[in-house]
Parts: C-alpha cells; sequence; structure tokens
C-alpha cells in the first residue's frame, strides 16, 4: 500500500453517533431495546402515523448535558431542534429531527495521548469539538431475499432512540491519533454514564472526513467521507488506506473527488460509494412541534458538580499528588476501572509508585481483557500481597505467580503463599548451603569470576535461584554470593 | 324527511327531562344525515352501530344518575382529519385508503369523556389544504343553501352538517380560516381557538405552527359548551398551553358595555369589495354599539402581505409534514413500482392530488438551498410584523372586527382554475391563525340568499370574550337561526 | 413552457426532492401555477425586516419534558396492521438499491 510520504499532511475530522442511556426514546415513550424482534418496540410515534407528535426525553437532555460539560463545550440555554428532510424506509416521518444551526453544545475540547514512536514519551494534545448535538436514531433496513424476489426488510425499533452527535474540528493528523480520539471519548462517555457505547452493539459509531494537503499548504484539501467503520482498528486501516489512495491521486496530477467511501478490511482499500455531486439539500427548518429547548443555568451548574472526575484531572492529580510518573499516570486513567482500582490499593498500601509499577508491569498482563474489578482479587488484597514483597517474605516473581489464582479466586495473599510453598528463602544458613553446592559443581565459572568476568554473578546466581525454585530472595543471594567468592576457595 | 336537531343546549335540557333518550337522538341524527347524503356530500362515513351502542350506554349511564356530563350522549360529528382508534381515517385522500388508526386524537379523546357521540366523520379538502371542499378524493361537500355553491372548507362537512341539523355541533381544524370560512358561508358560528388551547395530538398535520382544532355550532353558547369540553393542556402536545380552562359557558353574560371593538380601516377599504358584505358586517358592528360597546378605528398594516405570509409557512410546514405518506408502512402503496425510488414516486403521485401536490412543491422550494432567506424566512419575519400589529392594535381596543369572508360562498368549480384566487378569499382569516389568536365567525346577515359571517377577533386566550360578544349579538338578532331551505 | 422564476427543470428537481412524478402536461401547468403563485408572494421582498426576529412559535412556552419511562409499545400486529406489505412484523418494502438512493 502505497504512503504518504513525508510530502503531505493528513487532515482528519471524526463524527461520532453515540446512544444515551435513555429507557425510552428521544421524543416518544417507546422502549429502548436491543435485538428485540422487529417493530416489537415501537408506539405510533415511532411509525410515524399521522397525528402523532414528539415530546421531549429530559434525561436525553440531561446526558447531553454531562457530555458537553465534560468536553468544556460551552452547554446553550438556547437551542434548537430542526428537521432534517429525506427520504429512506428506515426514516419513518421522511424526516429526522435533529439539531441544525442551534446545537445544544458548541465549543469544547479532548485530551489525547499521541503515542510516539521508539519509547518516547507520549506527547499530550487536545483536539477540538466543533459541537455535539441530540438527534434521532433511524430505524434499521435489512436486505432480504425470499422466494418472492429481493426486498427490504424495515424494522423501526432503532427510529427515535436519542443520539448525540459529537463532531471534532479537523485537528487529527494521523490514523493513530484518530484511534487515541475515538478510545478516549469512549472512555469518557462511558465514565459518565452517558453512554455504554458498545460498538457491537452499534451504540458509538463512527465517521471520519478525510484530506490530505502538501506538506505547508494552509489550505484543505477536498475532502472524502467514511461511514460505516466498525470498530477502532477498521477506523485506523481505512484512514491510513484512504490517505494512501489520495496521495495516489495527487501525485499522478489529478484531483480528489467529494465522495463517500466504505473500507473493504480484506482487501485493505477504500470503495467510492457514492460520488457528492452537490450537498444534498435537507432543507433544514425549526421543527413546529416543538419549542425551543431552554435550560436554565442553575441545572448546568448541577449537573456539573455532580460530574464524576474527568480522566484528564485524574491523571493530573495522579503526577502531582501521587508522585506518578507522567508515562505511569496517563496508561492508568485510561480506563476507569484500573484507574480506581490502583487508587484504592495504592491507599491501602502507602506507595503510589510501587503500585502504579506492579499494575503495569504485572498485574495487566494476569487481567488479560478482563476489569480489575471483575476479578477476584480486591485492592486491598493487591495492597497485602505487595507488602508480602515489600517485607522480604515473597520474591517479586513469585508474587506474579500468585496472581492467577487470587484474581480467580481471590482468599488472602499469605494464606495461599504458604500453601503454594512459596514463601521466600533468605535465611543465611539454608542458603548457605544452596551456594555452597552451586560454587562446587562450577569452579570454571568461579573462577573466571575471581579473574575478572564480573558478569558470571548472574550466571552463579541464576543457579541458585533455580535450585531454591525461585523463593530465595535475590538481594540475599547476591550478598552470600559475593561474600563466598570474595573468600577465595 | 326526519326532523333536524336542535342546540347542544335544547338536547341536553331535553335529555335531562327525560323528554327524549340518547339513542333516539343518535338514531334521528343518523336517519337525516343518510336522508341528506349522497346530495350533501357532508359525510365520508357513518359509525352507525357504534354510535346506537355508545348511545344506549349514554341512556344507561343516565338512568341511574351519572352521566358523564350534560352533554353525554349527545350526537356530533368529526371532521376526518382527527384520529379515532379504529375507525377509517382519511383525510379526504386516497393516499390513505384503508388507513385503520390504532389511537384516539386528544380532542376526540375529550368528547368521549362527556359522553359525546360521534355518528360519522366529515369531508374535507384533502389534508385540510383549501378553501372549498372541492379538494377531496372523495368529491365536493355542498352549500346547504345552494347546491351549485361550495361549502367553503376545509372543514367544509362539519358546517354543512351543523347547518342542515344531523348534529347540533361538530369539530373542524381551521389553518387559514378553515373552521371559520365554511362557518360564514354555511350561515353557522365557527370558533378557532388560540393556537395550543385544543391539544393537536391526532389532528393531522398539515401546518403544525397554524392548525388548530375548532368548533362548529349554531350559537355562541354551544360553541361555549364544545369549546369546553375539548380545551385543555395535552402532555403528549409540546405545543399545548398549560394555562387551565375557565368555564366558557359562564362567561356568557350578554354584557357588552364598555367593550371596545376595534375596526381595522384596511380591512375595510374605500373601494372595491363587496359592498353589501361590508353592509352586514357594519350593521353587525354597529347592533354591538347599541348594546353598549363602542367602535373604535384600528391599524393592522401588514395586512396585505398575510396571505403570501400565509402560503409560505403552511406549505414549507406542510411539505415536510407529508413526507410520511410514502407507502412503506400504512395507506395506499403503488402497484406499479418495482424499485424503491419508483415506489415513492408513484405512490405519492398517484395518492396526493393536484392541491396537495402544488402545495407541497411550493413548501419544498420555500425551504430549498438558496431560497430558504429570501422565502421562509422573510415569512417568518413578517409574521412577528403581523402579530405586533395585532398587539398594538389591542392596545386600543377589546375585541377587532371584520367580515370572515370578502365574498360569500362561491360556485362550486369557479375558482379551481386560478389557485390564487382561491388563497385570497382566505384574507380575512388567515392573519389570525399567523398571530395564533382566537376568533369566531357568527352568521350577520344574508347577500344574494347566502350567509355572511362577521368575525371577531381577540388577544391570546381572549375566547371568553370573543364567545361573550357574539352570544350578546345572537341574544339580539335571530340570523344563527335561520336554516337552509330544506332543512324546514 | 417555462414561466418566469420557475422554470421547468426549477420543477423538475423540486418533485424530485418531494418524490412526485409528473407527467409533461401536468409538469408545465404546475410550473405555471408555482409561478403564478411566487409571482404573488414576492411582494414580501418589498417589506423592510432587517432586524425583525422570525416566529418559530406564536406563544412563549416553557420547553415541555417528559420523565424516562418508557410505556407498552404497540402490539406487534398492531404495527403492521396497515403496511402495505410485510414479512413476519417487519415492514416490506422494493429492495433498496444503493445505499443511498430512495
Amino acid at each position: 500500500m502505497p504512503r504518504a510520504g513525508s510530502r503531505y499532511e493528513v487532515v482528519i475530522g471524526l463524527e461520532v453517533h453515540t446512544q444515551l442511556r435513555t429507557r425510552s426514546k428521544l421524543f416518544s415513550e417507546a422502549p429502548v431495546t436491543f435485538g428485540e424482534k422487529p417493530n416489537h418496540a415501537v408506539t405510533p410515534y415511532c411509525l410515524a402515523l399521522p397525528g402523532t407528535l414528539p415530546v421531549l426525553n429530559a434525561r436525553a437532555v440531561e446526558l447531553a448535558i454531562r457530555a458537553g460539560l465534560a468536553t468544556h463545550c460551552t452547554v446553550h440555554t438556547h437551542s434548537v431542534f430542526a428537521r432534517k428532510n429525506y427520504f429512506y424506509p428506515d426514516l419513518p416521518k421522511g424526516y429526522q429531527i435533529s439539531q441544525y444551526e442551534e446545537p445544544i453544545c458548541t465549543g469544547g475540547w479532548l485530551e489525547i495521548e499521541v503515542p510516539a514512536a521508539g519509547g518516547e514519551e507520549p506527547q499530550r494534545r487536545r483536539i477540538g469539538i466543533t459541537r455535539i448535538h441530540l438527534e434521532e436514531d433511524a430505524g434499521k433496513s435489512i436486505h432480504d431475499e425470499s422466494l418472492f424476489g429481493e426486498g427490504t426488510l424495515v424494522d423501526l425499533n432503532r427510529a427515535g432512540v436519542p443520539l448525540l452527535e459529537i463532531v471534532s474540528e479537523p485537528d487529527l493528523r494521523s490514523p493513530e491519533e484518530a484511534g487515541a480520539y475515538l478510545r478516549a471519548l469512549r472512555e469518557l462517555l462511558r465514565a459518565i454514564e452517558v453512554s455504554e457505547a458498545d460498538m457491537e452493539k452499534g451504540q458509538f459509531r463512527c465517521d471520519a472526513n478525510v484530506s490530505i494537503r502538501p506538506e505547508g499548504s494552509r489550505e484543505l484539501g477536498t475532502r472524502t467521507e467514511l461511514k460505516n467503520l466498525n470498530s477502532f482498528r477498521f477506523v485506523e486501516e481505512a484512514i491510513a488506506a484512504e490517505v494512501g489512495r489520495q496521495a495516489e491521486i495527487l501525485d499522478a496530477g489529478g484531483r480528489v473527488q467529494q465522495a463517500t467511501l466504505l473500507y473493504d478490511p480484506d482487501r485493505r482499500r477504500t470503495r467510492v460509494m457514492r460520488v457528492k455531486e452537490n450537498a444534498d439539500d435537507y432543507r433544514y427548518f425549526p421543527d413546529p412541534d416543538l419549542v425551543p429547548l431552554r435550560i436554565d443555568p442553575a441545572r448546568i451548574e448541577a449537573i456539573r458538580a455532580e460530574l464524576p472526575e474527568l480522566p484528564e484531572a485524574r491523571r493530573a492529580r495522579f503526577e502531582a499528588e501521587l508522585g506518578l510518573l507522567p508515562r505511569e499516570a496517563a496508561a492508568l486513567v485510561r480506563n476507569r476501572s484500573l484507574a480506581e482500582y490502583f487508587e484504592a490499593a495504592a491507599r491501602a498500601h502507602g506507595d503510589p509508585r510501587a503500585v502504579a509499577r506492579f499494575l503495569l508491569r504485572d498485574l495487566l498482563a494476569a487481567l488479560g481483557d478482563r476489569q480489575p474489578d471483575e476479578t477476584a482479587l480486591p485492592p486491598e488484597g493487591l495492597a497485602r500481597l505487595l507488602r508480602l514483597v515489600d517485607d522480604g517474605r515473597l520474591t517479586a516473581r513469585s508474587a506474579r505467580d500468585l496472581l492467577p489464582e487470587l484474581l480467580e479466586r481471590g482468599g488472602d495473599p499469605e494464606a495461599l503463599m504458604r500453601s503454594r510453598g512459596l514463601e521466600a528463602v533468605s535465611d543465611a544458613g539454608a542458603l548457605g548451603g544452596v551456594v555452597e553446592e552451586v560454587l562446587r559443581e562450577h569452579p570454571g565459572e568461579v573462577a573466571s569470576f575471581r579473574a575478572g568476568e564480573q558478569k558470571l554473578l548472574n550466571f552463579l546466581m541464576g543457579q541458585v535461584m533455580r535450585r531454591t525454585r525461585g523463593k530465595a530472595d535475590p538481594a540475599s543471594v547476591r550478598e552470600l554470593l559475593l561474600r563466598r567468592l570474595g573468600q577465595g576457595g | 324527511m326526519v326532523a333536524a336537531l336542535g342546540t347542544l343546549r335544547e338536547l341536553a335540557h331535553a335529555l335531562e327531562a327525560g323528554t327524549c333518550s340518547a339513542h333516539e337522538l343518535v338514531r334521528q341524527s343518523l336517519e337525516r344525515a343518510e336522508a341528506l347524503e349522497p346530495a350533501l356530500g357532508a359525510y365520508l362515513g357513518l359509525r352507525a352501530e357504534a354510535a346506537l351502542r355508545e348511545a344506549e350506554e349514554a341512556d344507561r349511564r343516565r338512568a341511574r344518575g351519572a352521566p358523564r356530563s350534560p352533554l353525554d350522549g349527545i350526537p356530533v360529528a368529526v371532521k376526518d382529519n382527527l384520529a379515532i382508534r379504529g375507525e377509517p381515517l382519511s383525510c379526504g385522500s386516497r393516499i390513505l385508503r384503508g388507513y385503520v388508526s390504532p389511537f384516539t386524537s386528544t380532542a376526540v379523546a375529550h368528547l368521549e369523556r362527556a359522553g359525546l357521540v360521534v355518528v360519522g366523520r366529515t369531508n374535507l379538502d384533502e389534508f385540510a389544504m383549501g378553501s372549498s371542499t372541492e379538494h377531496s378524493c372523495a368529491g365536493p361537500t355542498r352549500n346547504p343553501f345552494d347546491p351549485e355553491r361550495t361549502p367553503g372548507g376545509s372543514s367544509g362537512g362539519s358546517a354543512a352538517a351543523v347547518a342542515t341539523g344531523s348534529v347540533p355541533a361538530a369539530l373542524g381544524s381551521d389553518t387559514g380560516g378553515s373552521v371559520r370560512q365554511p362557518a360564514s358561508f354555511c350561515g353557522v358560528v365557527g370558533l378557532k381557538p388560540t393556537y395550543g388551547r385544543v391539544s393537536r395530538l391526532g389532528l393531522v398535520a398539515f401546518a403544525s405552527s397554524l392548525d388548530q382544532v375548532g368548533v362548529l355550532a349554531r350559537s355562541a353558547e354551544d360553541a361555549a359548551l364544545l369549546l369546553g369540553v375539548v380545551a385543555g393542556h395535552d402532555p403528549a402536545d409540546s405545543t399545548s398551553l398549560p394555562q387551565p380552562v375557565p368555564d366558557y359557558a359562564a362567561a356568557l353574560s350578554g354584557d357588552v358595555s364598555g367593550l371596545r371593538i376595534g375596526i381595522p380601516k384596511e380591512y375595510f377599504p374605500e373601494q372595491g369589495g363587496n359592498a353589501a358584505v361590508f353592509e352586514r358586517v357594519r350593521a353587525a358592528v354597529a347592533e354591538l354599539v347599541s348594546a353598549g360597546a363602542r367602535e373604535v378605528t384600528v391599524s393592522l398594516p401588514h395586512t396585505r402581505h398575510a396571505i403570501a405570509t400565509y402560503y409560505l409557512i403552511c406549505t414549507a410546514e406542510a411539505s415536510s409534514n407529508l413526507a410520511r405518506y410514502d407507502g412503506v408502512r400504512y395507506g395506499h402503496r403503488s402497484p406499479r413500482a418495482r424499485t424503491l425510488a419508483e415506489m415513492y414516486r408513484r405512490t405519492r403521485s398517484e395518492g396526493f392530488g393536484a392541491e396537495v401536490k402544488r402545495r407541497i412543491l411550493l413548501g419544498t422550494f420555500v425551504l430549498s438551498a438558496g431560497y430558504f432567506d429570501a422565502y421562509y424566512r422573510k415569512a417568518q419575519q413578517v409574521r412577528t410584523l403581523i402579530r405586533r400589529d395585532f398587539e398594538r392594535a389591542f392596545e386600543h381596543c377589546d375585541l377587532i372586527a371584520t367580515p370572515t369572508t370578502p365574498e360569500p360562498a362561491f360556485r362550486l368549480g369557479e375558482r379551481e382554475r386560478d389557485p390564487v384566487s382561491m388563497y385570497l378569499s382566505d384574507i380575512y382569516t388567515v392573519s389570525v391563525n399567523l398571530a395564533g389568536l382566537p376568533a369566531i365567525s357568527v352568521p350577520c346577515g344574508e347577500v344574494g340568499g347566502l350567509p355572511v359571517g362577521l368575525q371577531l377577533i381577540a388577544p391570546p386566550l381572549g375566547e371568553p370574550e370573543v364567545l361573550r360578544a357574539a352570544d350578546a349579538y345572537q341574544r339580539r338578532t335571530d340570523w344563527h337561526r335561520r336554516r337552509p331551505a330544506e332543512a324546514a | 413552457m417555462d414561466a418566469p422564476g420557475i422554470t421547468l427543470e426549477d420543477l423538475r428537481r423540486l418533485a424530485d426532492l418531494a418524490r412526485l412524478e409528473l407527467g409533461d402536461g401536468e409538469a408545465t401547468a404546475l410550473a405555471a401555477d408555482l409561478a403564478r403563485i411566487l409571482g404573488f408572494v414576492r411582494q414580501l421582498q418589498e417589506l423592510d425586516t432587517a432586524g425583525v426576529p422570525p416566529t418559530a412559535h406564536v406563544m412563549e412556552l416553557a420547553t415541555p419534558l417528559r420523565e424516562d419511562e418508557p410505556d407498552a409499545p404497540l402490539p406487534p400486529e398492531e404495527a403492521i396492521r396497515n403496511a402495505p406489505a410485510h414479512e413476519g412484523t417487519a415492514f416490506l418494502v422494493p429492495q433498496v438499491l444503493d445505499s443511498d438512493e430512495a
């Protein structure tokens, strides 16, 4: 696949549609469901029967305000619902109630961590959020092939479900940044309980607007729209593929046409779905069945006060108050469950940095796909485990070995340590015998060490550790060996 | 032919006194309606079985001393753009052929709660778009005073039904005059409430910011009774007014002393218009003045822009409101469609009549890119100017009096060729919808044997004032008691 | 035959947006009608409306809100009762040819 090379700068804007955590739909009392049989969750409004009218869901408004506050947007005390008019079988009214010129939130930002090459510290960047607004979801149309020919089945269970549309500024500069933005946004929405954002259930959907321009140019290139990207990986791959496609066109002296494209993950290529000759004429106008949405500023402040600590505030606090390194703090706040687990364990243990190191190095690996709060090991238990290591009663390696069972079945780390016979061996007497054995069996290495090959110490230590099955305290072993080796004979 | 029914007031008394039963009334209503059809063309359908059953239930309630209201068991008719659960809802259009509503409009639910019995659905211009009831897919309704003329529209069926006495009262809808103008043409009372006073849930939307359910009856008193039944806040209608509903009937004191009646000078030009109509309307105002009211000249300078403003706004909203009629989920679907694109186009082209298509196209134009500011937004701005005209005028008067229509009922087919000429017959009524005000039309005379209407307009929530003035007028005159010839 | 202000092409574009199919005779007549109506409404242009706010709603209302309580949905048989065509409880329409064209 051709790469853009350093000649072009990539400009990406993302549009995310996320389903709000409400029990009923945005403008009707129909239940919000998933996986229901077709048209088992609809009311006359959902079917756009003659004479039906919309009434706004209070909770959807509250969640929209929360999302706006968490992304530092201005939450407008006056916003307007507008009709977006077009025809499609999954759009029963022939228009979607959305927001156009006066959305509920504008002008915010989301902080992302930009992955850096080769071990460098990741950088933090703010990605602008142009606007956030409320709108109705459409139903589903499914291609159907039956004995009678081909047709389309229309299921309106999803029609009218509340969505938040979140539009970013075209501030993203690489597929990796796009991925980082999406992950951060999804995590934030879940953290503030605005959306479950389960991509498999279609609760978090992303469209990408991609353009490229010669390095140093101020003008934006023609942008194309990538739709139906249903995983983070596909988003990144699709953007990379599209950048390659556009670069090829420009390199050959051509012009990029405005178009909507889909991504083919098998071929790793983007495919033009529809060329946009003219913009669609949606004939937006304020919905006359609804009055403007007026929000009391006091209500906004009340919702702000109830917001949980946001990831970037938490990250800053971990650095400032708990003394974590930037890299450590950033890694821990990426996941709310992990951050809360860490904090509880650090509080119980007393040394946040030690806890952070252990968590990031050893616990994450042992967790696999699970969240820390989905295991049987509470934060206090982890703290107790670490204290055993601190006291020299358990080696770090043995602590690692105990993790899988603790996570799976819980229990007291000390009791488990004893039952598995993993108590560290540091008693000089017991160790002394092993050390003597090892020195006797490896006279050659002993001689070489004494002759100056210092690194053979590690080999000899390894031998001792093996014989003690890792239970020996490394510091004690090292001390004993050095003493014996220093003595001649 | 079985006799015409009396007023709501008279029937309520009779029921209470036991001189007749609800079952008898409903049967009389159905028989008379059937006898007058199909010549009159007022009804699209009668629900005889259900109505008689409901009447029996009303009689049983009365027998055990528990009527739902004083009006329990009285027959009424409903314009066929108001949903009734289990009943067809056609809106006078082919595109809703076969459609049966699974829910009932709030206004009709209120009727049911009061015990009123809906005997039938009345004819209308398709989707309430028209001023003559000639644009119904079922054919026109005829004016009871002259079968070669229109009864007005779009609530022509309801007006004719009330005028010919098959029902004492009926519900209609008014977007630009569709209750008041047919009331005027048919010699009955027609009231359009303040926008938001009556719930629009279940009223098939034409122009959402203008539509209101209205009442047609033989007297202001009856209009007051029926309005009291259907008015009120509805949480299921986001444009519904929260204010409590006063006792409209109790406000009919007959006293208009000191009432200032504004005469807009632009509405009574020196030249042009029908002099006879103006004369009748002025005489009606004089009648009120002799009862103690005062006449005041006011100005509504943006009147001449009202029709243009109205037709830009109502068609824009209609073009969007009618997008749902696409053959996917209900109603007509073209049998000739092989692809989805064909299905949409053919269904809508087969299903909609010419006037509806005209308005949809105009509305689409008004909202389309490049024209939105010049047309739609401009019209909404002029609408503000029209509202301000009324606000300023009401600083100097309590009610505004105008003719309801510039001419009495025109002939069938007379205005079909030129849509603009049809639109101009709404000139006195549309600005009232644009400003969201309450207004009533009461019969105030005849010109060439055809009824003429006086329109009284009040500030928002001024229904008690217009009803009081109308009622006072009717205590001193008897134009509202005159019936069309055959209905003797 | 084009009428001033609304060409036949304009009309076809509008008909397309509104999903209406017009025969040639119908199109010509409608274009003329619309031109006449537009000529009539153009008088609004002469009005000075600088600074005048558009009326979106005649009555000032506080935003009505609904508690987030789901209600019982329609029984599925009722949902499809008026359907011109259905398969099971889903509405059935002719195939959508391309993801966006309807």
